[in-house]
């Protein structure tokens, strides 16, 4: 078996024999000891007191008390001072179980006395040293032979990387190229071709940066964007079973707004981040700030509470720091420094926090809007650690406080946050109370007009009733039409009845309304001078007349009900005989409905129902620490980790391999200098992305060829993986590029931006930009989802798939074959002015559709194609057809030589190079 | 500039961008490899050939079905039975006669991640948590729990020697790979098989993945994908719906199928001229190769899914007359059905649940066993039944896997935790042997302790029997790692 190899694993095998004679053994006898009592405090990953017991050198050095072995002498050892309690503290301690046993004491006491003889062993490296822990320091930018190529920085760290390796760079991508490229990575859409054309007609020399610069400056850019911040930031939209949410919130697309918003704005990252972390903390009745808390409402989680904070924890440290703490839930983290204490510890700054959704300008019922955001709902709410991660298991002896690991560096800092009323109690904000003060005084005007009504058509009864009676006086025959005006006008009479009971139910209402909101606002200290006990007795008076008049009008209802009822009662009839019964019932319950608020009434009180739901009047500011120590130039994590998703976006591969773990399970950075030097230039310019941005598109490196046909053979064999970035990735474009792509290159894509979610099974007949269709789980365009769309549940890097559902996709989607007939028709109109309208027509249709002129041997292979296909559609009767198959919105051409065009314009949307970004 | 040029034995030099654009339907069985290796990316290009879709020796299979249970079987309670946990029930190992079990060498060799030593070994003895009952004419163990699959035992060889080196569910990852999941991503069995072999039909993948598949926790996507042998070579999903099998499964009313024809044929001339400027991009390559494949699938792939087709007789055997069948029924039955259209590898996943899996049973071992065995005994004996009623069996060959067994010690009050240490597996039909277990586990069900089996071993049987072998698939510049190979397990072949 040729196993030698496969079995070489971590951990050398160290010699186990023990000493001959009674020599105590240190591998054997006395590490196990201090493995399983000591280390979780003493070694590597924990060095408490700055003691370390790992190795026996390092028992030997000790920590801050000294040595914690003196070879030969185990009465002087502090170790042993310390197991056995004569120091006065007992290690381990209490909470760490029982003592060391009077054997297990025996034998280490026999090998400190026996010279406290062992083995070399290495020193296990401390976790805390691994390189993404250590603040970036910004580099010197390297000298490089090749200077020529290096228009900044970001070309000089890869140019040195090149050099190093024997790689050259390969040469500048076409204009056509890059300007396509650009396009797709900055706005996600591709170049008209009139701003193709403008751009290979410009020869200044900044013609590109002038691109770039409109581009950054455009609306679409921070849709773009705003997708690809979705996926770190694990966008969803509301899920669950029919009408009931199970995962995120309702609304929630205006976190999705506000992401699009902040982008375009330039905002620093570092508040974005502080907004999504503490909006509620740092602008507590700015909504557009609040939408911001959408990233911690998207973990909302109707069956527990528990898994909502789990999801809220492993992402916030995923998606900002890197850090895989996840891990930490159920035991020390296996590989990184934090221990599941400080899980729990980072928990408690979310503990408090829960989901409440607010009111908007112009909609009073949730249901239909609203603003989704997070606010700390109970700041005393302890946090227990849960041993091994189950929550039947609490740890209640002690509350953990909240806190960050500790082997990223310095502390939270603190300081709990005093709101206005307006955050805690939204119902007073003015907006709201001026739309329910109108609403109330709308239902008055309603009320009277039906009231005025009713009279009106009780007076036209009586007439009518009054001249049919005198009719009958003067001797006209008394017939059904007498009956039926006395019906009517009995019927108007109750109605006229009713409606004047509404009116001044209605007026109560809005008197009731009115007290309440004078109560309250005295209550608040919003109405100078106010006597707040008399607006309270006002109000309590006022809802309880509104009580009454409510009573009073639910027994005309129910004395007019019994009345129908006894009129179409019919003895033999059940249902009629039901109908009585419960018509009494209703009267009996008016009359004690009544009787109890006549009673209430005449009871003073103060009491009233308050405007809203009031919530705690200070925020912790546990998140608004937490986000600060994030966004501080001290943590060593947020920046390398945004622009390492930024890099990724831009060139295809990422400068750390695992956008999320920058933990010890992952390698160094392929090229730390230049990963460092960007997080350093990303802090010193504000945290703004568009600098960064700015900089990437305008290296040479960006500007490379991605194709390698006129490319040194050397840098194959020394890079096949492209791993230090000697040419561009080709990239596969993502799903919502390749769907917005079918759109816009038709002019069909609405460029409206922002707004409610739209249904996902809109998608295909919708023209909107896909960032806008709901993505939740299992709501979800399927397009969109073949493509490799974003998981839902994470999403740190999209995978680029190639498979034959792809294909199917965009050849088959009706989108698709829409697209292609109004693109062909659009572009026939502008050839039919050519000589050659067939080739005009190709032409056009590449430039259109894929950014670039055709080939020599493109242009005839389409006007083959054109002819043969227009010849075979000639004869329709002669041609199969697929059974079913959905339905296109745009009809095929009935002349063959433009179907044939069509067909061609659907051929280049499913042209490699219309899903590639070269 | 450096010129490529295509080397071919019998037709002198041939400029490789005419080679490409002049390459025709006909370039459908050939494999990314070659391209690269001509494009003159390979290293020994002298010697080295790119499979051409023959097999290396006899094979005695045409076919694999994989049936893969994501979060870890317990082998204790499957196919492994140990009375002696039974009677240590309670006790921790060490007081038990066998405590050498936990001899340090196999712990080693068998745990592979960045932080060795830290997962504790669960030392309290778990009693097994169903009984065992033999089974059959060869009278092999198997537990109450799979009833159905006992009753196919006399056809099944059971592997109860199995380790893989991953403690944590990346394991899933390397029971398909063959590699750490610390190491990256690599091609998956499958895909070798796909990259190795000629197709049987035109019409459909080769390569076919149902079911939830691992989530991106433990390898997600990669456990069925080709890394480096080129997307191409991926496993195509398909959902076991009658209805909409393949999502875009055929174009919207009114496109004849000529026009289509045309349309497509128009599309690879022009992808293969764009070809010539990208000759490095496999992705380009698989792209072309994608939409030939998408022709031909959007006849082919509804038919296998209609079920109709079958006798009422065997959609009962695989528990289909029922309406509330789990999905996996209408898998292994659609499985039968590619396998018998020619298809190569059908990889079935069972507890994909976007965590660690359903099979993973840290607490309630017992309720959560007997539920997803309930799911699955039933149609995995009907799938056996089925190939071996229509002859298919001989030249099907059936896996069952899971990525680690349990451990015998128990975790909380009622679960077990990850065991790479020793687990079982078995296989059916595709000539190996009938009613046999190869293997061993300690009496405490530890360690493999005899015939030891890495998870590429299985690997290496299946490449055997489809008659590869692995070595001479291997790309030059694309070293593989002997435990990649793995050893043929040839004492269980017929």
């Amino acid at each position: 078996m040729n196993r030698v190899l496969v079995l070489v694993v971590a951990g050398a095998l160290l010699p186990r024999i023990a000493v001959a004679g009674d020599a105590v053994d240190f591998v054997a006898q006395i590490k196990p000891i201090l493995s399983a009592r000591c280390y979780a405090c003493h070694s590597a990953l924990r060095q408490q007191s700055g003691l370390r017991l790992d190795t026996a050198a390092m028992l030997i050095i000790g920590g801050d008390s000294g040595a914690a072995v003196e070879p030969g002498k185990s009465a002087d050892s502090l170790v042993v001072q310390y197991i056995t309690g004569e120091a006065g503290v007992r290690m381990p301690p209490e909470d760490e179980g029982a003592p060391l046993s009077d054997a297990q004491i025996a034998i280490i006491k026999k090998w400190i006395d026996e010279g406290a003889r062992a083995p070399d062993e290495p020193t296990p490296p401390d976790p805390r040293d691994h390189w993404a822990y250590q603040p970036p320091v910004r580099a010197d930018v390297p000298t490089v032979e090749n200077a020529a190529w290096v228009r900044h920085p970001v070309d000089a760290f890869l140019a040195a990387d090149h050099e190093s390796r024997g790689l050259a760079p390969a040469r500048a991508a076409d204009k056509a190229v890059l300007l396509r490229r650009v396009y797709f990575d900055l706005v996600g859409l591709p170049p008209t071709r009139d701003e193709l054309a403008a751009f290979l007609a410009d020869e200044s020399p900044d013609a590109y940066e002038k691109v770039v610069d409109r581009l950054l400056a455009s609306p679409q850019y921070g849709e773009r964007w705003a997708r690809h911040w979705m996926d770190v930031w694990r966008y969803s939209d509301w899920s669950g079973y029919k009408e009931e949410i199970r995962d995120s919130a309702r609304h929630i697309w205006r976190w999705r707004d506000w992401i699009v918003e902040s982008l375009n704005a330039d905002k620093g990252y570092d508040r974005m981040l502080e907004e999504m972390l503490a909006g509620d903390e740092i602008a507590p009745i700015d909504p557009n700030t609040l939408r911001a808390t959408g990233f911690l409402v998207r973990n909302w989680h109707k069956f527990n509470r528990n898994t909502w904070l789990e999801g809220t924890i492993e992402h916030t440290a995923k998606a900002f720091l890197g850090v895989t703490m996840n891990c930490c839930r159920c035991h020390d983290h296996k590989y990184d420094p934090i221990s599941q204490s400080e899980y729990f510890q980072f928990r408690a700054i979310f503990e408090p926090h829960d989901v409440r959704t607010d009111r908007v300008p112009g909609e009073a019922d949730p249901l239909k809007d609203g603003l989704p955001r997070v606010c700390d709902m109970k700041p005393e709410a302890p946090t227990f650690l849960l041993e091994r991660g189950n929550e039947l298991r609490p740890d209640k002896s002690q509350s953990l406080p909240p806190g960050v690991p500790k082997a990223f560096g310095s502390e939270l800092k603190i300081a709990p946050i005093e709101l206005p009323i307006a955050a805690y109690y939204p119902a007073m904000q003015e907006f709201a109370i001026q739309e329910d003060l109108a609403k109330a005084a709308l239902q008055i005007t309603n009320a009277e007009a039906a009231l005025t009504k009713a009279q009106a058509d009780a007076e036209a009864a009586q007439k009518k009733h009054a001249d049919l009676t005198s009719g009958v006086a003067n001797g006209a025959e008394d017939g059904p039409a007498r009956e039926s005006a006395v019906k009517t006008l009995d019927a108007a009479v109750v109605a006229a009845e009713l409606a004047s009971k509404q009116l001044e139910t209605a007026r109560g209402a809005h008197a009731s309304l009115t007290a309440r909101i004078a109560a309250e606002k005295a209550k608040f200290g919003l109405s100078l001078g106010a006597d707040v006990e008399k607006l309270a007795s006002a109000a309590g008076k006022a809802q309880r007349q509104l009580t009454l008049l409510q009573a009073q009008e639910m027994q005309i209802v129910a004395t007019q009900e019994l009345s129908r009822a006894n009129t179409a009662l019919k003895t033999e009839d059940a249902v009629t005989r039901d109908a009585v019964t419960a018509a009494e019932k209703k009267v009996a319950d008016a009359a004690t409905a009544l009787a109890a608020a006549h009673a209430a009434l005449a009871v003073p009180t103060g009491e009233y129902q308050p405007l809203g739901v009031e919530s705690p009047r200070t925020s912790t500011g546990r998140r608004l620490a937490l986000a600060r120590w994030i966004t501080d130039r001290k943590n060593p994590l947020a920046a390398r980790v945004a622009v390492n998703h930024i890099w990724l976006r831009h060139f295809g591969s990422p400068l750390v391999d695992n956008t999320f773990d920058f933990g010890l399970r992952s390698p160094q950075s392929r090229n730390q200098p230049l990963l460092d030097w960007l997080a350093i230039e990303l802090m010193d310019h504000g945290w703004q992305m568009k600098h960064i941005h700015r900089l990437l598109v305008t290296s040479s490196a960006y500007r490379m060829k991605s194709a390698t046909s006129d490319t040194l053979a050397g840098n194959i064999e020394i890079d096949r993986d492209n791993k230090f970035l000697w040419r561009m990735n080709p990239r596969r474009m993502e799903a919502e590029a390749v769907r917005d792509a079918l759109f816009y290159t038709a002019g069909n894509l609405d460029l409206t931006r922002g707004g409610p979610d739209l249904a996902c099974d809109l998608a295909p007949k919708t023209p909107r930009r896909s960032l806008y269709f709901r993505h939740a789980y299992e709501k979800q365009a399927k397009f969109l989802e073949l493509f490799d769309g974003a998981s839902v549940n994470e999403c740190y890097r999209r995978s680029e798939s190639v498979v034959p559902q792809q294909a199917l996709a965009l050849a088959n989607n009706d989108t698709s074959r829409d697209q292609s007939r109004v693109v062909a028709r659009k572009l026939s109109e502008l050839a039919s002015k050519d000589s050659e309208p067939d080739q005009a027509f190709v032409q056009l249709a590449f430039e259109q559709i894929l950014g670039r002129k055709p080939s020599a041997a493109e242009v005839g292979e389409c006007g083959t194609f054109l002819l043969s296909q227009a010849e075979l559609l000639q004869k329709p009767d002669q041609l199969t057809t697929f059974a079913g198959g959905a339905k296109t919105s745009v009809e095929a051409s009935s002349d063959p030589v433009q179907r044939a065009r069509e067909d061609l314009t659907l051929v280049l949307f499913n042209h490699n190079d219309f899903v590639t970004i070269r | 500039m450096p010129t490529y040029r295509l080397q071919t034995s019998g037709c002198g030099r041939i400029p490789r961008r005419s080679f490409l654009a002049d390459l025709g339907m006909g370039f459908t069985g050939l494999a990314l490899g070659a391209m690269l290796h001509r494009d003159g990316f390979a290293h020994d290009a002298s010697t080295w050939l790119p499979p051409d879709g023959r097999p290396h020796l006899a094979p005695k299979a045409k076919s694999v079905i994989w049936l893969f249970m994501i979060g870890g079987v317990s082998h204790l309670e499957s196919f492994d039975p140990k009375p002696m946990l039974n009677r240590y029930a309670g006790k921790s190992i060490a007081e038990t006669p066998f405590r050498n079990v936990l001899d340090k060498k196999y712990l080693e060799e068998n745990v592979r991640t960045a932080a060795p030593d830290l997962r504790k070994i669960l030392s309290k003895i778990y009693p097994m948590q169903v009984g065992y009952s033999k089974r059959g004419e060869s009278g092999i163990e198997v537990s109450d729990w799979w009833p159905h699959v006992g009753g196919c035992v006399d056809d099944l060889a059971v592997i109860r020697s199995m380790w893989t080196n991953d403690i944590d569910h990346g394991a899933q990852l390397q029971f398909h790979t063959g590699r750490n999941k610390l190491d990256g991503f690599f091609p998956t069995i499958g895909s070798w098989v796909h990259y190795g072999l000629g197709t049987l039909n035109e019409n459909l993948p080769q390569f076919v993945v149902m079911g939830n598949p691992v989530a991106d926790c433990c390898g997600g996507q990669e456990s069925h994908r080709a890394n480096y042998l080129g997307p191409q070579h991926d496993g195509v999903g398909l959902v076991a719906d009658p209805t909409n099998p393949l999502a875009y499964g055929r174009p919207p009313q009114g496109v004849f199928r000529e026009e289509q024809q045309a349309e497509f044929d128009l599309l690879e001339r022009l992808n293969r001229l764009a070809l010539a400027e990208y000759p490095d991009d496999p992705k380009a390559l698989a792209r072309i190769k994608s939409y030939e494949l998408a022709f031909r699938m959007q006849r082919a792939i509804p038919e296998v899914f209609e079920f109709q087709q079958e006798t009422a007789a065997t959609q009962k055997l695989y528990g289909l007359d029922d309406e509330k069948a789990p999905p996996f029924a209408k898998h292994c039955l659609a499985a039968r059905r590619l396998v018998e259209r020619g298809v190569r590898f059908v990889q079935v996943y069972h507890g994909g649940n976007g965590n660690a899996g359903g099979w993973d049973a840290h607490g309630n071992l017992r309720g959560n066993h007997a539920a997803n065995c309930a799911q699955v005994d039933k149609p995995i004996a009907a799938l056996i039944h089925d190939l071996m009623q229509r002859g298919m069996l001989d030249e099907t060959l059936v896996v069952w896997a899971t990525e680690f067994g349990r451990s015998p010690g128990t975790e909380g009050l009622d679960g077990r935790d990850h065991h790479p240490f020793g687990f079982s597996v078995w296989m059916a039909g595709g000539g190996v042997k009938r009613g046999v277990v190869h293997g061993a586990t300690d009496e405490l069900g530890f360690q493999a302790v005899e015939n030891r089996h890495y998870v590429t071993d299985i690997h290496a049987t299946v490449l055997h029997q489809l008659g590869l072998d692995s070595r001479r698939l291997e790309i030059p510049g694309r070293k593989r790692l002997e435990m990649e190979h793995g050893q043929v397990i040839r004492e269980i072949l017929a």
